[in-house]
């Protein structure tokens, strides 16, 4: 099914579907040998990908179809970042999507029609700040690759999408080679738009980012811990797999453990903004601080259980475990989510509102 | 209009249970049992399990021709959700009569047994399970309670552990060995057994939260009539199977909602009182993780109960990895209350009215969730062998 197809009906078949597609692709073209030559600089995964993701219609997932993209909302969105993560797949995917939902969200009619359709049609990719609330005088430390056509950055009381062709952009070499940091000086660069005012772009940069962690974390966290249990398997010691041992067992079923928790707090965060729920920002917030705090976790027992292996270069748990690192510390610190997410909490509280309804 | 005459609308439903729940359920109840003795609390459970039975709430998941209304799981769903939601009083004491009993008898039960047993229960008969002995808890099929065939009896000498609420069960579902030769899962043999034959004797234990909710079972030339047997001769695993499979995420979806409206009611309590730990920022935190996983938790539990109906579900370790992730976050929870409370937290009190009112006791109670219905440390092999195909060596 065509990922056009699948924006017709959002039921879970079609869901799963969809993930199927996106997960066969890029289980082909972004396998544990092509990211490892990838990240030796021996080929150009990240445009390839980036190629074919545009091609595919993925950069449109959440955009809508009036803006040349697929309207498939959060729950699209998830499953791309989701497959993803789950490859360890290298390219600008997270700023460039945030930034498509802040132009969305807060961008004027004019600003939408020019910026959207060429954000899903994959002919430029967007460069956000690390930490959007957080942005600094001077030099902003974006996350974005250093080729990026645009930056959303504050602009007097509000934000602005500046032009990078005029700006000075330096590469920030950083160990997650699977991801770009940039350094931006805008210098006397006026913005090309106005995107919004207030703290409004910067709230709505940080979810989104926040989401799309979340999700980066769940897909490579099952990945890292799958690769590692097939290691075990055949890795032999004292005669017999490892897998065998059940002190490897018990940290092995620890690890599904929190990926089935995993799981459902990233789904808990994604239905609650699908739904526009008056709390979804508490378990995005919280989605995002959990979830990568528990990569960080699984990632580093994956590089112990491959033993002398999992520290080398040339396996695959070192750049999950970088990758982790990297997603831990973006879009907000993680102690200033969970305050912000019981904040929210607080003033639901007050006003009578249950954060915690479920339904059945 | 009854709860049960409204079975088919299941919104209508609902609001006759939460309607008789508010008239039935003592608003001081938690009051009273935190002052209640032992026998107070049994009574009282007596009390509430006659009171579900006035309404049809008993035995509502039994089909129709033993007594029961033939309640969907949806119907049962939305009971547990109203008993939370209400705060309703549990009557533990009956799972093993409502719940162990039912799904070990359906499918291996004679029809005289059935017949015989269920109707019992229904007018509040307490059963409890003969199945771990001081020397097979973690390995049960290495029990070694000997039943040896006299005539038409089985004579039974050996001892059971970990059995609740036996001192005041009129029944016993038990697992015995008849052929210590054969391989341990395969000598086996289950009765039932009147645990007011001679030779029975129950000695409560006490825990470390200050309960005796379980006790010791000794048996000594208890006299067992042969058509008590379940199942055939030496065939007792493949029944114990279907006893420990009975319990299909019910009664844990319910815990997990009642969790939830005891973590609501203290954080309301909490913010409205401006509590310290709130303003503390560790502890702030460490609360908003836990809420979190709650809920990552509540959903995997509703998880369980829609695959439970699936042809899936018996090869499943959802509900292994349910149990790993709740009955720890339980601890968690539980250790939370205790440092936040302070000294006065360290207070002797058992059940309290307020939620997390006696944190030690629930901080302790909370082992019998990583610890019952097979540690997990057991279940830990379960995930590592059946779900991730790691080999058993």
């Amino acid at each position: 099914m065509t990922a056009s197809e699948a924006a017709a009906s959002l039921d879970q078949a079609t869901l799963d579907a969809l993930r199927e597609s996106v997960a066969g692709v890029l289980a082909e073209q972004s396998g544990g040998t092509q990211v490892h030559a990838f990240i030796d600089g021996k080929n150009t995964l990240d445009r390839d990908l980036w190629a074919q993701a545009a091609s595919l219609g993925w950069l449109g997932f959440g955009i809508p179809e009036a803006h040349g993209g697929l309207g498939l909302g959060v729950r699209g969105l998830a499953i791309l970042h989701t497959e993803l993560g789950r490859q360890g797949a290298p390219g600008p995917y997270i700023p460039t999507l945030a930034a498509a939902q802040a132009i969305m969200d807060h961008g004027t009619d004019a600003v939408r029609a020019a910026w959207l359709p060429r954000i899903a049609a994959g002919e430029i990719s967007a460069a956000v700040p690390v930490t959007p609330d957080a942005v600094g005088n001077g030099t902003i430390r974006c996350l974005g690759a250093p080729d990026a056509a645009i930056l959303l950055a504050p602009a007097g009381s509000g934000w602005g999408m500046y032009d990078l062709a005029g700006a000075t952009v330096a590469a920030v070499p950083i160990w997650d080679r699977t991801r770009t940091v940039i350094d931006v000086k805008l210098g006397d660069a006026k913005p090309i738009a106005l995107v919004g005012e207030g703290a409004a772009v910067a709230a709505t940069l940080v979810r989104s980012m926040a989401l799309a962690i979340a999700a980066d974390c769940l897909g490579a966290s099952q990945s890292v811990t799958e690769r590692t249990i097939a290691y075990m398997k055949t890795r032999e010691q004292f005669g017999q797999p490892i897998a065998g041992f059940q002190a490897l067992k018990h940290r092995a079923a620890d690890l599904a453990t929190k990926l089935a928790v995993m799981e459902e707090t990233l789904a808990h965060a994604v239905d609650r903004t699908a739904a526009d729920e008056p709390d979804a920002g508490i378990w995005v917030m919280l989605a995002k601080a959990e979830t990568t705090e528990t990569a960080v976790f699984i990632a580093t027992d994956c590089v112990q259980l491959h033993g002398g292996v999992g520290f080398t270069w040339d396996y695959d748990p070192q750049f999950f475990l970088k990758r982790a690192r990297l997603n831990e510390v973006l879009a907000a610190p993680n102690p200033a989510l969970r305050d912000r997410a019981a904040a929210i909490l607080a003033t639901l509280t007050r006003d009578s509102h249950s954060a915690l309804e479920l339904g059945l | 209009m009854t709860i049960l005459a409204a079975q088919h609308d299941l919104p209508a439903f609902r609001r006759e249970i939460r309607d008789w729940l508010g008239s039935v359920v003592p608003t001081d109840w938690k009051a009273r049992l935190a002052r209640a003795s032992n026998e107070e609390y049994i009574a009282f459970q007596r009390w509430w399990m006659k009171e579900r039975s006035k309404v049809g709430l008993a035995i509502p998941h039994w089909p129709v021709e033993y007594g029961g209304a033939g309640l969907t799981l949806k119907h049962l769903i939305a009971i547990a959700d109203e008993m939370a939601r209400a705060d309703a009083p549990t009557a533990r004491m009956f799972t093993i009569s409502l719940i162990h009993l039912p799904g070990t008898l359906f499918p291996h039960g004679t029809e005289e047994q059935k017949r015989r047993y269920l109707a019992g229960v229904a007018n509040g008969d307490v059963w409890c399970q003969g199945f771990s002995e001081p020397n097979s808890g973690s390995d049960l099929a290495s029990l070694r309670c000997r039943a040896v065939r006299d005539g038409d009896h089985y004579v039974i000498n050996g001892q059971k552990i970990w059995s609740s609420y036996s001192m005041y069960a009129d029944h016993c579902i038990l697992l015995t060995r008849t052929d210590p030769d054969a391989q341990k899962h395969r000598g086996i043999t289950y009765f039932i057994m009147d645990m007011r034959s001679p030779g029975v004797e129950v000695r409560p234990i006490r825990q470390a939260n200050g309960r005796s909710e379980f006790g010791e079972i000794f048996l000594t030339n208890v006299r067992i009539p042969a058509e008590n047997m379940i199942g055939a001769e030496n065939n007792g695993w493949r029944v114990a199977q279907a006893t420990l499979a009975s319990e299909r995420g019910v009664i844990a979806f319910e815990g997990g909602e009642r969790q939830r409206y005891e973590v609501e009611a203290f954080y309301r309590k909490s913010l409205a009182s401006d509590a310290a730990w709130l303003r503390d920022d560790q502890l702030r935190r460490e609360f908003m993780t836990f809420l979190m996983e709650m809920q990552a938790g509540r959903r995997l539990l509703r998880r369980v109960l829609e695959e439970s109906e699936t042809p899936e579900a018996s090869a499943s370790v959802l509900p292994s990895l349910v149990k790993l992730s709740g009955t720890v976050l339980r601890q968690r929870i539980c250790s939370f209350m205790t440092r936040i409370a302070g000294v006065d937290g360290q207070e002797f009190a058992m059940l309290a009215e307020e939620p997390f009112g006696s944190p030690m006791f629930e901080f302790l109670s909370a082992f019998s969730g990583t610890i019952a219905g097979g540690t997990n440390e057991i279940q830990r092999n379960i995930v590592a062998e059946r779900g991730l195909g790691m080999p058993r060596i």
